[in-house]
């Protein structure tokens, strides 16, 4: 199939990467502030406050069934935020991409090296959260300790089409449709806040289609101990969509510095 | 092409009928010209003659639509990695990576380039030093003034050890001072060897640094040769400037116009200015006249002069 660039990762995509670590450095502290904020709220306000009405979720108290969905969505949104914004501006505002494309760097090391960042930006918010859990006694198994390898995937899952959004935004406003339309509604109706079993079939057919509820599984069963075969499905689906969707944005980033 | 020139073996850039199309519109048409090995080489023309579109058809970074363009005897192709480890771009905006260091913004360049922790470091080193910028190593980039800025833009294309420098208007918005040294630096690269291809809409800047240079306009060449060369063969050697003269002064002045190598003359405003060779001969001349010669200006021809003749006086928006 011409014209399609698939992501290469090489020397140069490490080294992508490691220009993101340099920048991260410089601001890790309100970084891991801001992207806190919000999933400890939901999880305090909801879980412990919510909780106590809501007695018990699929067999487990609230609170334990919603940590281990929260931390999934703090690895998808610690993703997304950082790549829409993040990528428009290297894209868009100043030229950091442009400038990377007149050395032996391609578009597609480029994307790879996003995704290496933004794997390994998914594994430590998620770890940091993870840590929270622990402390508050909600994790139950060991099996948690294979956590790292879908938060990694996860990473590189949410920074594809992130960036692909990056790359086609005509303004910065037009991002935020990506999340309004897009990011809040699945981590709505993902299993986050309610387990899917109940819905219509027709609703739950519509929701399995998307990565986040996957990935909310799979967490989930690592975190309450009670992994069962069906995840081979959600780890399926996971890669599948990873896979699938790391050609949108090395073709479109490609299109828009060499076309 | 209006000046022939044989194209030799040890050519750095070949660039033969070049096309390039936007949809229905031809950026490029047919431009042909070389840029030799260790020469310092400029390519103008007014805002849309095609200049930065060449440029990035040069340096990989856009697909050519008709023609050929050798980059040190490779093909080029939009990605084709081995030119682009050896060229060295500066282009037209300061892209520096705002959230990195000073020393940071060009070590990290080494490494795209594929050297190793320590080639870097080392190289950075020396470059930061040669381009007097150590003192600021650490800053943020944000914090250099804008002559800084482009002192490390340049350091940067420089970190992968070019055989060919792309200056994209190097000095635009820069003081005397900061363009003086980014002079001094330019002519110093090309003492080490490096060719330079370098863009300006500064005609004084053109004239000091180019050996050779083409004149673009509407996608095609108008002219090409050293400057010298090409000022005494556009507009003459020299330029009188008269000011403060009648309409009717200037039609009898005029008649004697053939007594010199006049190339032409024009009305610039309020001045009527006659360019050409050996113009001491049409002075004395009208000092034989009744009428008291006006007040004049004489003058070098610059490269200005042939590119406003060239080019039209018209704006480029």
């Amino acid at each position: 199939m011409k014209g399609i660039v698939w992501p290469r990762f090489s020397h140069g995509a490490v080294m992508v990467f490691r220009r993101d670590f340099l920048a991260w450095v410089k601001y890790y502290k309100s970084s891991l502030l801001l992207n806190f904020g919000e999933p400890l709220t939901n999880l305090l306000a909801l879980g412990f406050g919510l909780g106590m009405y809501v007695a018990k979720m699929d067999g487990v108290p609230f609170v334990d069934f919603i940590g281990p969905g929260l931390l999934a969505v703090t690895a998808m949104n610690a993703v997304t935020f950082d790549t829409t914004f993040g990528a428009y501006d290297r894209l868009n505002v100043n030229g950091v991409y442009e400038s990377m494309v007149t050395t032996p760097l391609s578009a597609g090391e480029i994307v790879a090296g996003e995704f290496l960042w933004e794997a390994c930006r998914s594994l430590l918010y998620g770890t940091v959260f993870f840590i929270v859990l622990l402390a508050l006694g909600l994790v139950h198994s060991w099996w948690s300790l294979l956590l790292p390898l879908p938060l990694l995937i996860t990473g590189a899952l949410f920074s594809a089409p992130a960036l692909f959004v990056a790359t086609k935004a005509k303004n910065n406003e037009q991002l935020f449709y990506y999340f309004s339309l897009v990011i809040t509604p699945m981590f709505m109706f993902s299993g986050v806040f309610f387990p899917l079993s109940k819905l219509p079939v027709l609703i739950r057919d519509l929701i399995l289609i998307t990565p986040l509820v996957h990935v909310v599984d799979i967490v989930r069963a690592l975190i309450l101990g009670h992994p069962t075969d069906s995840l081979w499905v959600d780890a399926a689906v996971v890669v599948a969509y990873t896979v699938g969707l790391s050609i949108l944005p090395a073709t479109a980033l490609k299109k828009r510095l060499t076309g | 092409m209006l000046h022939k020139t044989a194209i030799t073996a040890s050519d750095v850039v070949r660039v033969e009928g070049l096309v390039k199309r936007y949809g229905d519109f031809e950026a490029v048409h047919g431009v042909s010209f070389f840029v030799s090995e260790g020469e310092c080489f400029g390519l103008l023309g007014p805002n849309g003659a095609g200049k930065s579109t060449t440029i990035r058809m040069i340096c990989c970074l856009a697909a050519i639509d008709g023609g050929t363009i050798q980059v040190l005897e490779l093909p080029a192709f939009p990605g084709n990695q081995a030119i682009k480890q050896q060229i060295g771009v500066v282009s037209q905006d300061d892209n520096l990576d705002p959230d990195l260091t000073v020393r940071e913004n060009i070590e990290i360049q080494g490494r795209f380039y594929g050297q190793s922790a320590g080639e870097a470091r080392e190289r950075a080193q020396e470059l930061l030093v040669w381009m007097q910028l150590e003192s600021k190593a650490k800053a943020q980039v944000r914090d250099l003034s804008g002559g800084m800025r482009r002192r490390l833009v340049i350091a940067r294309a420089l970190m992968g050890k070019p055989r060919l420098l792309v200056l994209d208007e190097p000095t635009t918005g820069l003081d005397p001072q900061a363009r003086q040294l980014v002079w001094a630096k330019v002519r110093e690269l090309k003492s080490q060897g490096v060719t330079i291809f370098l863009t300006t809409h500064y005609m004084d800047e053109a004239e000091r640094l180019c050996d050779r240079l083409v004149i673009m306009d509407q996608g095609g060449i108008l002219e090409e040769g050293p400057p010298a060369e090409v000022i005494a063969r556009v507009v003459g050697e020299e330029c009188l400037e008269l000011s403060g003269i009648s309409e009717d002064q200037q039609v009898q002045l005029a008649r004697h116009l053939g007594d010199a190598d006049v190339t032409f003359s024009e009305w610039q405003g309020e001045i009527w200015a006659v360019f050409g060779s050996q113009l001491d001969r049409l002075l004395q001349r009208w000092q034989t006249l009744d009428s008291s010669l006006p007040r004049f200006y004489r003058r070098r021809a610059s490269l200005e002069d042939v590119f406003l003749r060239l080019t039209g006086r018209d704006l480029r928006e």
